[in-house]
């Protein structure tokens, strides 16, 4: 049962940095994350080719991948890291997870008590739930995609896991037409509404698992949902989806981010949920967070800001390969460790509210998307949902309105250029927002008479309804 | 908060979208597009501003002085046309591509009833996402863009079996097989694909395409070409169409992706 927020855990948007959160957690080999310095957060994928067998995988994430990141932090003098493994799918069975988990526990051990480098392993488990197969346990489904999800969450955390993931998919059937069709309704009511229950499904179980095996349940993210119409809106040369569209999907998903919290989660959440930020500002927690140093993923248009208050920092996934500095992960954790180096210089000389605040102006005005991210306005936002923090329906929409008026009032002022389709575009979601019933009940009414036939595989029964 | 204002971001970035927007309105670009019969303007004009309510009456009235499939290639499929001028202009995007595409599809529909036998696609494609991997919009885009140009579509959906692939593919004989992927662990399974149907005797392409994928990955086993984003996949079923095997596609890629 989710306990939802209803207060902001900072009195003001100027209380949050980097480094520190309100409630910092501890664990795996000496980590403390948001205790007052920002830990880098490693993240890969291996090969094409090592799924093949228990014992390549194993040997290319411990042995290779791990050893390679370990060193090269030990070497570079970085105090701190973590491992991030996000699970391919061949790691649903536990033959194939389970000798990664623990060689990556293992190895870290080692290290830790060879060098003294504190350090921990994230586990990120699949969710290949299916809309038209069921993403409740029980129904059905031909590949039990839902009893598979608890299981890798059982497997990842009896076998060493520090923390536990995911990137959960409920509400994805209604996320992809409305990014596809530009309809924020659509995106309100499968993220926002829908989504946000199978979150509280999800993490209510996650966070038992997690308690009974001592380890941390951290949190998720709307990858796809929000990023979907995020990577899609692109950068200043793609004309997919409207860049205002893309922003206001954000602010709705933070409130679907907020539920494994609400859950009993304890953070770190996900480095992908650019929604950090305003789930930060609502309950405190420790936000990992992904920018500048992720361009081997995501080129995003706000590389700088994202870092603003961050605890963990990460370059969100690189594939396992040589280039000339040595293997790509040791390449993106010199590039990750020197910036986290940069950032905890600034708290120790008491400037990191400066060099904060450098980050934000930076991209401030460089797109919608991070303009209503940089912290002042993501405080705004966090603050619409609390107001509303009982009723997933009413904080999605109040998140959504006060991003899309945030966006148009700095238009409006002249801090914020659009183009005019993404002028046209924002108008639109606030008139359409608008529109929208104040009565929860009354809406789902609506939205289910009028995306039923819409969208394929679109069934309530996934969502307990 | 540092103060930031008088800050000169022209210094710090540049807004490129907003300063290369195109300032053309669709009623400029589709004029010189647009047929000069009246009837089929309109129905035209119905696909070009997503008329979703409206096509139906429209074609059903069109179908009283005009043969479907003058309704269908000269009307419908023209203001496709005119919607695809438009996103490529920077003008129209995403959401109207979809819209625009419904609206001809409706139409079509109403059209192809009075075609004895029913209306002759250019081809057909198989399209479907990687076993183990759910993501699927990118295929999801790009088949409705294969219908809007004239290509039959079989999507089998996300996490698809090789096998299931194979046997969609025996079944059908498509005149292209796409994939797609956004994990480079899933991706192993497309030249698994192409070397069963290697050795079962087909030639056709086998596009591999999603965020996983690249170029050189694609091209790495026999029958594979590369997609980079939707919007090309279209032109290269064309030149597939035109008698393009798939080494030529890679020969010739740059050319058509550029076209």
């Amino acid at each position: 049962m989710a306990t939802k927020y209803t207060k902001m855990a900072y009195a003001n948007a100027d209380e949050m940095v980097f480094g520190t959160a309100k409630q910092p957690v501890s664990y795996g080999f000496g980590i403390k994350v948001g205790a007052g310095r920002v830990i880098p957060e490693l993240n890969y994928g291996p090969r094409p080719g090592s799924e093949k067998d228990p014992a390549r995988l194993r040997k290319e994430y411990v042995d290779y991948i791990s050893k390679d990141v370990l060193n090269r932090a030990v070497t570079l003098g970085f105090p701190d890291v973590q491992l991030e493994t996000e699970w391919i799918s061949q790691m649903g069975n536990p033959k194939m997870s389970t000798p990664v988990v623990e060689g990556q526990k293992e190895i870290c051990e080692k290290y830790h008590e060879e060098y003294g480098i504190n350090c921990a392993v994230r586990h990120t488990i699949p969710d290949q739930r299916e809309a038209e197969e069921g993403l409740r346990t029980g129904m059905g489904g031909s590949h039990g995609y839902p009893e598979a999800l608890f299981r890798a969450a059982e497997v990842a955390c009896e076998n060493g896991a520090d923390v536990l993931s995911c990137e959960t998919m409920g509400g994805k059937e209604l996320a992809d037409y409305a990014t596809t069709n530009g309809d924020i309704v659509a995106f309100l009511f499968g993220v926002g509404y829908l989504g946000a229950i199978d979150m509280e499904y999800v993490w209510s179980e996650f966070v038992d698992i997690a308690k009974k095996n001592k380890c941390i349940a951290g949190g998720d993210t709307n990858c796809s949902g929000a990023n979907t119409s995020m990577f899609m809106a692109g950068g200043f040369l793609d004309n997919d989806v409207q860049r205002t569209y893309s922003a206001v999907t954000r602010a709705i998903a933070s409130q679907r981010t907020l539920v494994a919290w609400e859950c009993g989660a304890s953070g770190p959440d996900k480095d992908c949920g650019y929604e950090g930020p305003i789930c930060k500002a609502i309950a405190g927690k420790p936000c990992a967070q992904e920018g500048k140093n992720c361009q081997c993923a995501h080129a995003d248009l706000q590389g700088n800001l994202m870092a603003q208050v961050c605890d963990l920092w990460s370059n969100e996934s690189v594939e396992y390969h040589p280039e000339f500095g040595g293997s790509s992960v040791q390449c993106w954790l010199g590039s990750l460790g020197y910036e986290v180096s940069l950032m905890n210089t600034a708290i120790a000389t008491g400037n990191e509210k400066i060099l904060r605040d450098l980050y934000m102006i930076s991209d401030r005005v460089r797109g919608p998307e991070g303009h209503i991210l940089a912290y002042d306005n993501a405080y705004k936002i966090g603050q619409a949902i609390v107001e509303n923090g009982k009723d997933y329906y009413l904080r999605g929409k109040a998140a959504g309105l006060t991003a899309a008026k945030i966006i148009k009032s700095s238009y409006d002022s002249k801090e914020l250029a659009l183009t005019n389709k993404q002028l046209d575009v924002v108008n639109n979601i606030i008139k359409d927002l608008e529109a929208l019933p104040d009565d929860t009940d009354k809406f789902v009414e609506y939205a289910v008479k009028k995306y039923k036939d819409a969208i394929p595989n679109f069934n309530l029964k996934n969502y307990g309804l | 908060m540092i103060d930031y204002k008088g800050v000169d971001f022209a210094k710090i970035l540049k807004r490129y979208d907003v300063e290369a927007q195109n300032e053309d309105s669709p009623e400029t670009i589709a004029k010189k597009m647009l047929p000069a019969d009246p009837v089929l303007k309109k129905v035209a004009e119905a696909v070009l501003y997503m008329k979703l309510k409206e096509v139906g009456p429209i074609t059903a009235d069109a179908l009283k002085t005009h043969k479907p499939l003058d309704i269908i290639n000269n009307g419908l499929v023209v203001g496709m046309e005119c919607v695809a001028k438009l996103y490529a202009a920077h003008i129209y995007y995403l959401p109207e591509i979809m819209m625009a595409a419904k609206t001809m599809e409706i139409g079509i529909a109403l059209a192809e009833k009075q075609i004895a036998g029913g209306r002759q696609t250019k081809g057909l494609v198989v399209m479907h996402a990687a076993e183990g991997d759910p993501h699927d919009i990118g295929k999801n885009i790009a088949a409705v863009m294969l219908r809007s140009s004239g290509y039959s579509v079989i999507d089998m959906g996300k996490d698809v079996a090789v096998t299931d692939v194979v046997a969609k593919v025996e079944e059908t004989k498509p005149m292209l097989v796409t994939g797609t992927a956004l994990m480079t662990t899933t991706m192993t399974a497309f030249p698994r694909a192409a070397e069963i149907l290697r050795k079962d005797g087909f030639n056709m392409p086998f596009m591999a395409a999603g965020g996983a994928v690249n170029r050189d990955f694609a091209e790495s086993f026999d029958l594979g070409i590369y997609s980079e984003k939707a919007p090309q996949t279209p032109p290269i079923a064309d030149k597939i169409l035109a008698g393009y095997d798939w080494k030529r596609i890679r020969e010739e890629w740059d050319d058509i992706i550029g076209a």
